[in-house]
């Protein structure tokens, strides 16, 4: 795809900006030192370390090849290595081996399928709003995919996001469809690290932020217009489509503290403003404008004369937005570090500091530097040390707050599926009509509101019991369990085999004896070596990335 | 999550206790005795457990909302009594509906609210709000009544899950107690849920999980991580449950008990609610069908309170015959009352203005009648109750506190709303 003329304008916009002495602090720090100097990897590691020696903290070393090629795979691309790649990493002498599987795996098609999968979640959440509409995503996967394939900056896209003008962006409005105060709620959780849904009721607690910040935020909102364009398909495969539209006129109507609410009170009207910024400056309407009745149906209507959502799009992306690249980092550094610099990573304020503030503005001055480049980000994050830390020790933490050692994270519901049939030995196995569903009802939500990993009776009860697991594991034409059964080897080595396929390492010496041992405890091994693959399957090594 | 103990390796009590069970479940069958369930060899040993546990709660939904004026707040000669005439209960003075014969003898034991005001009309919205008691419309996680009576009165290392439930019930699950004190939901038949039958013989699933310890032992030596301990103590949980899994059954005592509770599936399920409870499980609810009668409101609640009435008393008598009722707090309610005006197709629709709901047992006093509605029922006239001081109420008499705090990420959240009172009238 050509890059479209709105790309060249606001591209041309963010130029501008550099040049037009409006340049953040920020911005002039890097003029001064000039990004390429030190890999931000190595910055990063310096915080951190700086951190560890301030806190008197013990860190761990460095984590052994199969951890960190399993650990890869999986924040890479959702999946784990095949038997084959990891029998040959861990047998590569390369020193720069660990480098060459990152470029290798930030080029795999399936990184960008996996990016995508993150933020549609993201976005989308388990349950999100409108099921009708939402239940069906692929066009809003294609859409977004695209733009990872390209490793498009994350302020285009998001700014398209924005627009709702590209066939499949409109999902995400449409999710929120004549809601625009929830809208507002996601929207500036996820692309502003601001949790201002407090406002919507009351001023909030502990920041400065007033309910008339929020209902000035949904002011950008309120005037859009969530149009049906149909739908092809039928029942859980209905695909529907929609364009979004926005009027002339609408504002949001904010009648006080929900508390002191009267009934028949009517609200005031509040003008759009940006969030902890200025009030949006727009042409006033002719006094005698009447908006066209919308009608149900319609299908198209035309542009407003003055766009409120473009006024949005171009104030959130700009590198001088005090929340957006900061809130890009700290996410995108949450999804490979376990938690944000800022914990949770939607909830920056006075009230919640960054843990290494220095790191989180450098991250941020180096990103806008880079041109919003994602890829890029994700490179310097996982080539730092400070990502290739170790897993074990005595900290209990799953999350560590000053990652002094590698993050324990539960695999997503996408991935224990994807990971299950590449461990099984069939990576292109086809799953029975309701897997995928039970994979995302049991794995999905695993986590309880503060975040903490907690393991449920239904998981378990799933994975012990049915038949949808075991279909990944069970002997099958050319599977593992087939391969081990047929195999001629001694037991030792299929039970290497069988540790590196599931788990990626090879077996400790007393686990090769354990597992060697079960597999001849009968005559014939079929059984035992199914028992031994769920065995495999069902550790908590396995139920995580570490 | 510290507190919650392990076995992460392969005990030797297990292997017996397994092995014990087996034979323990085929010589069980005389009905009287609770089966062997865990590590646990003999019904005397699960009532002291149960003691330990103390308090615990039974939940009666009644879902779609039964009729207050058919129920317990009738207005005879009133333009909105309908046909259903009053009977004298064991309360000097108190009437209820003639469809609850057993109840009325029952009503010594009972605190019934007349004067509750709640504020979501409908059904998604309702069931939330009065699993919860807050408003499904704040798109927070809050989690149920269960699961928080699962949290603070359930023990970590029980053979049973925490909150069951059974039939038509709570829509909002664990919320942001997380997963960890998720509904175990059982069929309206009483059958258990999907993957509860394991596929492998015994033999197979017991060498097969005899080596996933062994396993997780292994790991456990240079692993220390709190997710970790959650996914072996989760699997250990799972483990346990299927051997306790008999004593969900209740084909064997059923026939015994039939006459009690009255035969119904919502019957059998009150009868399975006491023997959980008894077991030590702190949280059951058991849901009751097709209450929201907008057409033919009388000939519906008719049907249901001839299989309500039997099934309620009868699991008070047990309770107290057992006992148990002074730890075993009984709710019977719904997510909304019913209109005292009546439709045109004989129906009666959705009331939130004043209606009722009724408790009794572990906590509470019996032979109480709180607050009131006006001559014909169209509002409450004294005493108005809402949401939150209904669940302070249970929350009180299950000794939790009302205002018990957790995190959503940074933000603070109570157990029930700011201002929520307690009913000290209600309360022993």
């Amino acid at each position: 795809m050509m890059p479209n003329s709105n790309f060249l304008r606001i591209k041309f916009a963010c130029i501008l900006m550099l040049v037009s002495g409006t340049m953040s602090l920020a911005q002039v720090a890097i003029k001064q030192n000039k990004p390429e100097s030190t890999p931000l990897r190595q910055t990063i590691d310096k915080a951190v370390q700086e951190s560890w020696k301030k806190e008197k903290i013990k860190a761990e070393g460095k984590c052994d090849d199969s951890t960190f090629l399993r650990r890869v795979y999986l924040d890479l691309l959702g999946t784990i290595p095949s038997y084959d790649v990891a029998k040959k990493f861990l047998a590569d002498q390369d020193e720069k081996k660990r480098d060459k599987l990152i470029e290798r795996l930030l080029n795999d098609t399936q990184f960008a399928q996996h990016q995508t999968t993150l933020w549609d979640l993201t976005l989308f959440g388990r349950n999100p709003p409108n099921q009708d509409a939402t239940r069906n995503r692929t066009l809003f996967k294609q859409w977004l995919g695209e733009k990872f394939t390209k490793n498009e900056p994350f302020d285009l896209w998001v700014r398209d996001l924005i627009l709702a003008e590209q066939e499949g962006s409109e999902l995400y409005y449409a999710q929120f469809n004549n809601k625009p105060e929830d809208l507002t709620e996601s929207f500036s959780r996820i692309f502003l690290g601001t949790q201002i849904q407090c406002a919507r009721c009351h001023d909030h607690p502990f920041t400065e932020l007033l309910q008339k910040d929020f209902y000035g935020m949904t002011g950008f909102f309120v005037r859009l217009v969530v149009m049906d364009q149909g739908a092809s398909g039928s029942g859980e495969k209905q695909l529907k489509k929609f364009k979004i539209g926005e009027k002339n006129s609408g504002e949001v109507l904010f009648s006080g503290n929900q508390k002191e609410l009267k009934p028949g009170k009517k609200g005031e009207p509040v003008k759009p403003k940006f969030l902890s910024g200025a009030l949006l400056e727009e042409p006033s309407l002719p006094a005698d404008y009447k908006e066209p009745e919308f009608k149900s149906g319609t299908k198209s209507m035309p542009k407003p004369q003055f766009s409120r959502k473009e006024k949005l799009a171009q104030w959130a992306t700009a590198p001088s937005n005090p929340f957006f690249a900061k809130a890009a980092v700290n996410r995108i550094w949450s999804q490979f570090m376990g938690r944000g610099i800022v914990h949770p990573v939607d909830n920056f304020g006075t009230d919640n500091k960054p843990t290494l503030p220095d790191l989180l503005d450098n991250l941020t001055e180096q990103f806008i530097a880079h041109q919003f480049d994602t890829k890029w980000l994700i490179r310097e994050i996982v080539s730092s040390e400070t990502y290739q830390l170790g897993s074990k020790g005595e900290n209990k933490e799953s999350l560590p707050k000053h990652f002094e050692r590698a993050r324990i994270r539960p695999l997503s519901a996408e991935e224990i599926l994807t990971v299950m049939k590449v461990a099984g030995g069939d990576p292109e196995q086809k799953s029975e009509g309701s897997t995928g569903e039970y994979f995302r009802r049991y794995f999905g939500e695993p986590t309880n509101g503060l975040g903490d990993f907690q393991g449920s009776l239904s998981e378990h009860l799933f994975l012990n019991n049915s038949s949808n697991v075991r279909a990944f594991i069970s002997r099958k034409k050319g599977n593992l369990a087939d391969t081990i059964n047929l195999s001629k080897e001694p037991w030792d080595q299929r039970v290497d085999k069988m540790f590196l396929s599931v788990l990626t390492r090879y077996p400790k010496d007393s686990e090769r004896a354990k597992f060697a041992s079960y597999l001849q405890s009968e005559p014939k091994s079929e059984n035992l070596v199914e028992e031994a693959i769920w065995v495999l399957m069902n550790m908590s090594e396995f139920r995580f990335n570490h | 999550m510290n507190d919650q103990s392990t076995s992460g390796e392969c005990k030797k009590s297990e292997h017996f206790s397994r092995r014990a069970l087996l034979k323990g479940s085929l010589a069980t069958g005389a009905g009287a005795a609770i089966p062997n369930w865990g590590g646990l060899f003999h019904s005397h040993s699960i009532a002291s457990m149960a003691q330990k546990l103390g308090k615990r709660c039974i939940l009666l939904w009644m879902n779609g909302g039964a009729s207050q004026i058919d129920t317990f707040d009738m207005k005879p000669g009133k333009a909105t009594a309908g046909p259903f005439r009053e009977i004298q209960t064991k309360l000097p003075g108190y009437k209820v509906c003639e469809y609850l014969p057993k109840i009325a003898q029952q009503v010594d034991k009972l605190g019934i609210i007349r004067s509750m005001r709640t504020t979501s009309p409908d059904h998604p919205d309702g069931i939330y709000h009065m699993h919860t008691c807050y408003k499904q419309s704040e798109r927070m996680p809050h989690p149920e009544l269960g699961a928080m009576i699962a949290k603070y009165l359930g023990q970590t290392d029980a053979d049973l899950p925490s909150f069951v439930r059974m039939g038509p019930t709570g829509n909002a699950g664990s919320g942001y107690l997380g997963p960890r004190y998720e509904p175990f939901g059982i069929e309206r038949n009483g059958n258990m849920p999907y993957f509860t039958s394991p596929y492998l013989p015994a033999a197979n699933e017991s060498r097969r999980n005899d080596l996933l310890r062994f396993m997780e032992a292994e790991h456990k030596k240079e692993n220390s991580a709190d997710a970790y301990e959650s996914h072996r103590v989760a699997k250990e949980r799972a483990w346990r449950l299927l051997k306790a899994k008999s004593l969900f059954d209740t084909t064997k005592e059923w026939p015994k008990h039939q006459e009690l509770y009255g035969a119904s599936d919502f019957g059998r399920g009150c009868f399975l609610a006491r023997k959980l409870t008894e077991a030590g499980v702190p949280f059951v609810e058991i849901g009751q069908d097709n209450y929201d009668s907008h057409a033919d409101n009388f000939v519906c609640h008719k049907a249901n309170m001839q299989i309500l009435d039997p099934a309620w008393s009868g699991l008070l008598i047990d309770l107290e015959r057992a006992g148990q009722l002074q730890n075993t707090l009984v709710v019977w309610m719904g997510e909304v009352g019913r209109t005292p005006q009546i439709n045109n197709r004989a129906g009666r629709d959705h009331f939130i203005r004043g209606w009722t709901i009724v408790l009794a047992g572990g906590g509470i006093k019996g032979g109480v009648v709180f607050g009131s509605t006006d001559a014909d029922g169209r509002d409450v006239a004294t005493n108005p109750v809402s949401e939150g001081d209904l669940f302070a109420t249970i929350y009180t008499a299950l000794g939790v506190n009302p205002r018990t705090k957790h995190f959503v990420g940074t933000r603070p959240i109570w157990a029930t709303p700011e201002g929520s009172k307690p009913i000290k009238d209600l309360l022993l």
